[in-house]
């Protein structure tokens, strides 16, 4: 399977994913709930299949170019909306996700990648699958608490209670965080294998390490009980821009014409 | 600081122990402006001191921080380890990594613009850079002082992640100098003693080098569309390549191209290509272009070229016409004899990824002369020496298992109760 086959996959997930949205709000314990269950899970099961036959049809881990990032992105991102929402009841958060998950799988459609087997001789280390899928996970996370954040600015706003969503925030900062702290650090034990020093301050991981900062600074100000959760929940807002730049910014920016990983066909 | 006279008022209210976000932030701004100004009066950044002078920062480093803690007992010294300072602190140093993130490094004009002089071309050794670091790392040693106590399990990971940073960026920072990084350029049959720095200054290194064999493994080769107004391939929304492979037959758009025959190693001889045990083989493949409703449209010779041998296109209409792409290497390989004298001497074989050691040196494979492509006869190794490795590994572990804790407790339990 390629990614010819994608936009079949994509309609099968869509469909689903907005067939159970429309079911969002149906109470606990009605055939409708069941219902909701059933679609969430096909589309997720579409995506799914389309990812692991990428994979097996490309005879190497679809994890290098920015389609492929993408689609893990939205495979991760949806999944954990799907979990949060079963084990906290969040189905505003399981909107969210759905809703960014199917952005970024769209902009796939929009923005094919060229085809292509091959990975150039430095990335094919045993560390480029664990370095790859920590990062994503870590990104992954770390993007969704900055929307519990922007959420939490709108409950705050509006004068609402959000000690629950403040928990919640920082309980899936310090998963992320410590994901992303995984990816910063096997990306040091791979580069010193691969080009002899464990850290250049390449763009890339200049503005992962900035990422790491962000949200590092969110910890820190949240350890002080008193503290202006308005702040907090700016920050941890504002970290998601700075993981924007690190994913997505960094091919426009004049620092980052030389990157060993700038994507790039 | 006299200039600080007129607002007397302010700023007694200002240095009020104990010290909060504002005394940090402020410390903060001044120690970034006395960067900026030594840079501005110095110039040319910071030179690491090299062994043992970094090592002997190090221990006074460390005795400082525990004698301080132990017998002082100051508002400042339990300020230094306070949320407040670190928040600031990382706030800090952060702006000073986002202008590494947004400036371009190691941009050199002619004349300095202000942004050389003030080192923001050169951050990572520039002096407000050192500040803001040193800012970090006392600040981060009182809190690691202070917490060394009681040795509970939430205690340890939160020890485990605060040292083994402190390790890092210090052992990183301070042990930079005391890197070696070299590069020799080898070829087949010539052994070579010299090695070169960054700076292209020439060391001897006592024993020769020579390269025995070289190596690429390469991808299967591949054709596309090409267009021949501007000899660029058609790549866009989707558009492939294919694989080339005797007696397969591949679609290309609305193309079917079988590939009749295909030679790894070949010369061009008038206007066929065939196999050729000369140097400088290059790729080419016989195909039949078929059209789905116009039947064979074109069959011919396509190939890659290479120094010895010209690259062929088959032309399929006014607009396309069918290229080879250039050779992508899987992997790339030497075989190297080192000399320790005249008569001992060790083979050993490197490849990108992985290194080796020898003679204390890491060895590693970075490249070839690529204008020869699979016939380069050069190999390019760097040599690097990092005798503080070790340390920046501790601290690395540390830190993994400072975070494997993080992960599994989160920061507490959620409330699902109470809302
Ligand atoms: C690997 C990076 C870091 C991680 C994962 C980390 C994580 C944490 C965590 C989880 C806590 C609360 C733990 C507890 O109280 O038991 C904490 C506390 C603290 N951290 Fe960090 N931190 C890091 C780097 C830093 C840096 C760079 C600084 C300062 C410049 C710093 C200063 C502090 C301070 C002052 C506290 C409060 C300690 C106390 O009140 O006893 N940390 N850190």
């Amino acid at each position: 399977m390629t990614w010819l086959d994608y936009p079949t996959y994509l309609l099968l997930t869509s469909v689903f994913w907005l067939l159970a949205l429309v079911l969002l709000l149906t109470p606990k314990k009605s055939v409708f709930h069941t219902l909701k269950a059933v679609f969430l899970f096909v589309g997720w099961a579409a995506i799914i299949t389309f990812t692991i036959s990428l994979w097996i049809s490309l005879e190497r881990p679809p994890f290098r170019t920015l389609a492929e990032t993408r689609l893990w992105y939205g495979v991760f991102i949806s999944s954990i909306g799907i979990v949060l929402y079963y084990r906290w009841n969040q189905p505003l958060m399981l909107a969210y996700t759905l809703f960014m998950a199917l952005l970024f799988l769209f902009l796939n459609y929009l923005n094919p990648d060229t085809f292509d087997k091959t990975l150039m001789p430095a990335l094919q280390s045993p560390w480029f699958i664990p370095h790859v899928v920590v990062y994503i996970v870590g990104y992954a996370f770390l993007g969704f608490s900055s929307l519990i954040g922007v959420y939490g600015l709108y409950l705050y706003y509006k004068e609402k209670n959000i000690e629950r969503i403040m928990l919640m925030a920082d309980n899936i900062v310090y998963i992320g965080f410590a994901f992303l702290t995984f990816g910063l650090l096997f990306g040091a034990l791979w580069a010193k294998e691969a080009w002899g020093h464990y850290w250049t301050w390449d763009p890339k991981e200049t503005w992962a390490f900035l990422t790491w900062l962000a949200y590092l600074l969110y910890i820190h100000f949240r350890l002080k009980k008193k503290q202006s959760p308005k702040t907090a929940l700016w920050i941890v807002s504002l970290a998601f821009v700075v993981l924007l730049i690190c994913w997505f910014g960094i091919n426009y920016l004049p620092s980052a014409q030389s990157s060993v990983h700038v994507y790039s066909s | 600081m006299s200039q600080n006279k007129p607002e007397k008022r302010k700023k007694s209210k200002l240095w009020q122990f104990p010290w909060g976000y504002r005394e940090s932030f402020v410390i903060a701004f001044f120690l970034l402006l006395t960067g900026f100004l030594i840079e501005l009066l110095l110039g040319g950044g910071v030179r690491m001191p090299a062994w043992p002078v970094n090592i002997a920062i190090i221990l006074i480093f460390i005795i400082y921080f525990v004698l301080i803690h132990r017998m002082i007992k100051h508002p400042i010294v339990k300020w230094l380890s306070s949320t407040q300072a670190a928040i600031a602190a990382i706030t800090t140093f952060t702006v000073m990594v986002l202008l590494l993130g947004f400036i371009p490094q190691g941009a050199t004009s002619q004349e300095p613009r202000l942004i050389d002089s003030l080192g923001l071309t050169n951050v990572t050794s520039s002096w407000p850079y050192l500040m803001s670091a040193l800012y970090l790392l006392i600040v981060l040693g009182f809190t690691i002082v202070r917490r060394f106590r009681s040795f509970s399990i939430k205690n340890i990971a939160f020890l485990l992640n605060h040292i083994g940073l402190w390790i890092v960026v210090v052992a990183a920072s301070l042990g930079s100098a005391d890197m070696w990084k070299l590069s020799m350029q080898l070829e087949v049959n010539h052994p070579v003693m010299t090695a070169f720095d960054s700076h292209r200054n020439t060391y001897n290194m006592g024993f020769g080098m020579m390269l025995l064999d070289f190596d690429i493994e390469e991808y299967p080769p591949e054709v596309g569309l090409m267009r021949n107004a501007d000899y660029t391939l058609k790549l866009e929304k989707g558009g492939k390549l294919a694989t080339v492979e005797e007696g397969t037959t591949e679609i290309l758009d609305k193309y079917s191209l079988s590939f009749e025959r295909y030679l790894p190693y070949a010369q061009k001889y008038g206007d066929i290509y065939d196999t050729t045990s000369h140097r400088g083989g290059a790729r080419a493949a016989y195909i039949v272009v078929t059209d789905e409703s116009s039947g064979i449209i074109a069959e011919g010779w396509v190939a890659d070229g290479s120094y010895a041998v010209p690259a062929s296109y088959l032309m399929i209409n006014d607009e396309l016409s069918l290229a080879m792409t250039q050779l992508r290497p899987k992997k790339y390989s030497s075989d190297i004899r080192i000399y320790h004298s005249m008569e001992e001497y060790e083979d050993f074989h490197i490849e990108v990824n992985k290194p080796v050691s020898i003679g204390g040196w890491m060895v590693y494979q970075v490249g070839y002369d690529e204008q020869m492509g699979r016939w380069s006869e050069t190999s390019v190794i760097e040599l690097v020496r990092d005798p503080w490795l070790p340390v920046v590994y501790v601290g690395i572990f540390m830190i993994l298992f400072g975070s494997l804790y993080l992960l599994w407790m989160g920061k507490g339990r959620i409330k699902t109760k109470k809302a």
